[in-house]
């Protein structure tokens, strides 16, 4: 019975741990190799599919590679998409570092970007954007954190667990905008003929965020906001007393209680911040291109979001690279359909693969841990 | 069994946690048919001991055998196929289930068979329906060692298991290792209380700093031979309150167990004369007629009255499970009485929240310290300060990292805290040194004007006893209230100036701990059959209230 040699993984606790982890195993745990090792893995099989779809791996990398950075319309609308996403997977992560899975991005959006349309059409069309842009993402933020706060209350209140309700507002915010851009007496441009589209009329000029690179990229300053956010969520969450308050929160509720910090109101407060960075992404897809708001703006953003923040596992870099990857991938994507022939599905596919795998890896790292 | 082949027998064993050397060429013989007592301190390497024979850590080198075979346990179902049972200080136990559904998951062979056996032969009866939420930590336990039992094993390693359990417990606990060895089988009981060893025990090994410091037969080792394996140093130079914890003085009923304490430990009213000038009277801590229904409908609380004066130390004797645990809740604000009032000195904080009662000077140590007390994977400062972040600002909005942890290392030192520094994981420290900074946190309030602690020296070795002990009577000389749930009886009677007995939702007493017949007295009184009026058990803790003797813990005030 020769013992293997065991690495010094933990620094000696009392309370015996379980048995040892590989060697690789810290390495492996980090959040930046789970997610290396998972794109591998996923594009492997996405590379199964094109072949599948009958394109050679060239055509469809051109096409793809095309649609990502191929020219600045495609790197500005993949910048969009990437900010769209890191504004919800930043919000995620602040909700969970106070224990609580926020699955209602998705909803949050529809809400924020209810509110962005509604304060927006409400401005003289004569708005400057200095005054425009700012009230229509604060509607957008305010609406948002309004809607996670109802789950946050019942969490609070009652104990309802925030997985369950924020999943069901999904669904209600998704039609509340069904409703407000089917309805002339809501948000609906005049119907003039029936060729209208159920969609809100444009918004005003002054309402629209304003290009950030030039006139042949799309890419508004939401992106500038969303770093901004990320960077901001980042420093606060590590560097500051509330940073740590959600932390102590998300790991015993119970402990921080007795010690005195406000529990409730602080997992209020990160489940609002998250609903409201859904909200002001989604008033950031209203106030761009087209500037309308229609029915399926969010086009799962808010899903996609919360997979950003899944895979980032806590870290903000993280979810920089990671909402940059999605954004890219995702505008690709369409390219590969049109160019190449491939669904752009499978790049859905591939994204849902990555989160598998990181699940599986967070699994084995965690499950090696004291499980007592 | 064989007399050639001893149960268990280890030799060479060797296990490091990176540069910290658990266990070090330990060397072990339980015999079949004995109970074998490890014996050490908290931090000796006891609970490493019986992780690696239960199979839940590897060790580095060394040869185990089991009744002769060779046993090597790769994970914890290898030591249960070679019939070894482990009950672990901390329960494995699904809270949400009930009993019988936890027994259950164990998906062993005619269950009904062998609960009834345990029953016949052990006379450990749990209840099936009984959700394990429900209960209190010492009836978890017995379902702990009957979970153990239902496995018939010819091994039965025990982890410190009497340090949940209330006397009349604890004697029958060891009645049942007797029991189990008697049927030929083997017991290693781990424990840190001698009074247990010489009890029930036939053999020990003592570790010190995970190597084998001494052992043998007990018949050839008395406690005064074994204090100083375990301690290092001989044993005179304990004080009672130390001695009492580690059961030395637990088998005699030693009247001056509380009276000859010595000066400075807050024994007897009359050595707190030292201060003229700190404040005394009644009514630091006033619970008047507070009521706590649980959900069956029972009375955890039953229109119980306490008062705590200022430095006094009132204790509360009890099995667990008669309120001790809902009175803590009550006083950390975790749950809100449904009827009565607590006051802090004459404010009312009944319904105040957790930050208000720290605010108004009310310190709590709370029971389960993983839970409540302390977050295990926050840093020790951070777990020291995060109840006044405010104080550590830089420009206004950041946490100021450095100067925590230069007050964290204050605090540390102050403590003779043993951990890692300031930024070392709450999880990494011993539990002694973890209660050690729950305490120093609690003791840092400013004002304080009541310390309430529950079980403050459950688990710790008996250094950090004593620095508890020394700690809460510090406090109690500068005219802090103090208020001590422990169910050990012999901490209780060397700290306390009080003692009332917790007896189903009641306090029944007061007794006072300098009586030559106090234990008795408190024993008499858990057991709620302290009233002459006493006929049935039924509304026992009601009759005590109207009983003629002015007995309830109310009594002076109303």
């Amino acid at each position: 019975m020769p013992p293997p040699p065991l690495p010094p993984s933990a620094p000696a606790p009392s309370s015996a741990p379980r048995a040892a982890l590989p060697r690789l195993a810290p390495l492996l745990g980090h959040p930046v190799s789970v997610g290396l090792l998972a794109v591998v893995l996923a594009g492997t099989a996405g590379l199964g599919l094109v072949l599948g779809a009958g394109t050679t791996p060239a055509t469809a990398w051109n096409a793809l590679a095309e649609g990502m950075f191929g020219s600045p319309y495609a790197i500005g609308s993949s910048l969009n998409s990437a900010a769209v996403l890191a504004l919800i997977a930043t919000g995620f992560t602040a909700a969970h570092r106070a224990g609580l899975v926020n699955v209602g991005g998705e909803g949050q959006l529809c809400a924020g970007g209810l509110a962005a349309a509604a304060v927006g059409l409400a401005l003289p069309a004569g708005v400057p954007a200095v005054l425009g842009v700012p009230l229509v993402l604060v509607a957008g933020f305010a609406a948002g954190a309004a809607w996670a706060g109802i789950a946050a209350r019942l969490r609070t209140r009652r104990g309802t667990s925030e997985v369950i309700t924020t999943l069901l507002l999904n669904f209600i915010g998704v039609g509340l905008v069904s409703v407000a851009v089917h309805e002339e007496a809501l948000l609906r441009q005049p119907v003039t003929s029936s060729e209208t589209l159920p969609q809100s009329a444009p918004l005003p000029e002054g309402a629209r965020l304003p290009l950030i690179g030039g006139i042949e990229s799309p890419a508004t300053a939401i992106v500038v906001i969303a770093a901004l956010a990320a960077v901001i969520t980042g420093v606060v969450l590590r560097r500051t007393a509330v940073g740590l308050r959600l932390r102590s929160v998300g790991h015993s509720p119970a402990a921080s209680a007795r010690l005195g910090l406000p529990v409730a109101r602080l997992e209020t407060g990160g489940l609002a911040f998250a609903g409201g960075a859904a909200g002001v992404a989604g008033a950031g897809l209203v106030a761009m291109a087209p500037s309308v708001l229609a029915e399926h703006f969010s086009s799962g953003y808010g899903f996609s979001g919360l997979v950003v923040g899944l895979l980032a596992r806590g870290s903000l870099t993280a979810v920089a690279a990671v909402s940059l990857l999605f954004g890219f991938l995702t505008n690709g994507g369409i390219n590969l359909q049109l160019a190449a022939g491939v669904p752009a599905s499978s790049v859905q596919i591939v994204q849902s693969l990555l989160v598998l795998f990181v699940a599986a890896a967070m699994f084995a790292t965690t499950r090696n841990r004291s499980t007592s | 069994m064989s007399a050639t082949a001893p149960a268990l027998e280890i030799s060479g064993l060797t296990k490091s946690f990176g540069t910290m050397r658990a266990l070090d060429d330990v060397r072990l013989v339980v015999e079949a048919g004995t109970v074998h007592c490890v014996l050490g301190e908290n931090g000796a390497g006891k609970s490493t001991l019986c992780h690696v024979v239960g199979g839940s850590l590897v060790p580095d080198k060394g040869v185990l055998r089991l009744y002769g075979t060779p046993y090597a346990p790769r994970r914890p179902a290898d030591a249960l196929a070679a019939g070894i049972a482990m009950v672990h200080q901390h329960f494995s136990l699904v809270p949400t289930l009930t009993v019988g559904e936890n027994l259950r998951l164990l998906r062993l062979r005619d269950l009904p068979r062998r609960v009834a056996r345990v029953r016949e032969e052990y006379g450990l009866e749990p209840d099936l329906d009984a959700r394990v939420s429900d209960l209190p930590v010492g009836v978890r336990q017995r379902v702990e060692i009957v979970k153990a039992l239902l496995r018939e094993p010819r091994l039965l390693v025990l982890d410190e298991p009497t340090g949940v359990l209330g006397p009349a417990e604890t004697d029958a606990l060891l009645a049942t290792c007797r029991r189990i060895a008697a049927a030929g089988h083997a017991v290693v009981l781990v424990t840190h209380k001698l009074g247990e060893a010489a009890r029930a025990g036939d053999a020990a090994t003592v570790l010190r700093a995970g190597r084998v410091a001494g052992g043998g037969p007990l018949a050839e080792l008395p406690p005064e031979r074994l204090v100083p394996l375990m301690i290092g140093r001989p044993a005179a130079s304990l004080d009672a309150g130390l001695a009492g914890t580690i059961g030395l003085t637990e088998d005699r009923p030693s009247p001056g167990a509380g009276a000859s304490a010595g000066p400075g430990t807050g024994a007897s009213p009359e050595t707190g004369t030292s201060g003229a000038e700190r404040r005394r009277g009644p009514g630091a801590l006033r619970l008047s007629d507070v009521g706590v229904r649980r959900a069956d409908g029972s009375y955890a609380l039953d229109r119980t009255s306490l008062d705590v004066g200022f430095g006094e130390i009132v204790g509360i004797a009890g099995v667990e499970g008669n309120g001790q645990s809902e009175l803590m809740a009550l006083l950390g604000g975790a749950l809100a009485p449904d009827t009565g009032r607590v006051e802090l000195a004459g404010r009312d904080i009944t319904r105040a929240a957790p930050r208000e009662r720290t605010r108004a000077g009310l310190g709590v140590v709370p029971e389960d310290r993983h839970r409540e007390g302390c977050v295990p994977q926050l840093p020790v400062a951070e777990n020291l300060f995060l109840g006044r972040l405010d104080r550590f600002r830089r420009y206004g909005v950041f946490l100021d990292r450095r100067a925590m942890n230069h007050a964290a290392d204050a605090v540390l030192t102050g403590h003779g805290i043993r951990s890692g520094g300031p930024g070392a994981l709450m999880s990494s420290l011993s539990g002694g040194n973890q209660q050690k900074v729950v305490l120093a946190r609690e003791l840092a309030l400013d004002p304080l004007v009541c310390l309430a602690a529950a079980q403050p020296t459950r688990g710790l070795d008996i250094g950090a006893v004593g620095a508890v002990h020394s700690r809460i009577r510090q406090a109690s000389a500068k005219g802090t209230a103090v208020l001590v749930v422990s169910s050990e009886l012999s901490e209780l009677l060397v700290l306390c100036d009080r003692i009332v007995v917790a007896y189903r939702g009641k306090l029944l007493g007061p007794v006072d701990p300098s009586q030559p017949d106090a234990r008795e007295r408190i024993g008499a009184l858990m057991l709620g059959a302290d009233h002459p009026a006493g006929s049935g058990t039924e509304g026992a803790g009601r009759a005590a209230a109207t009983a003629p003797r002015p007995v309830p813990g109310d009594a002076p005030r109303h």
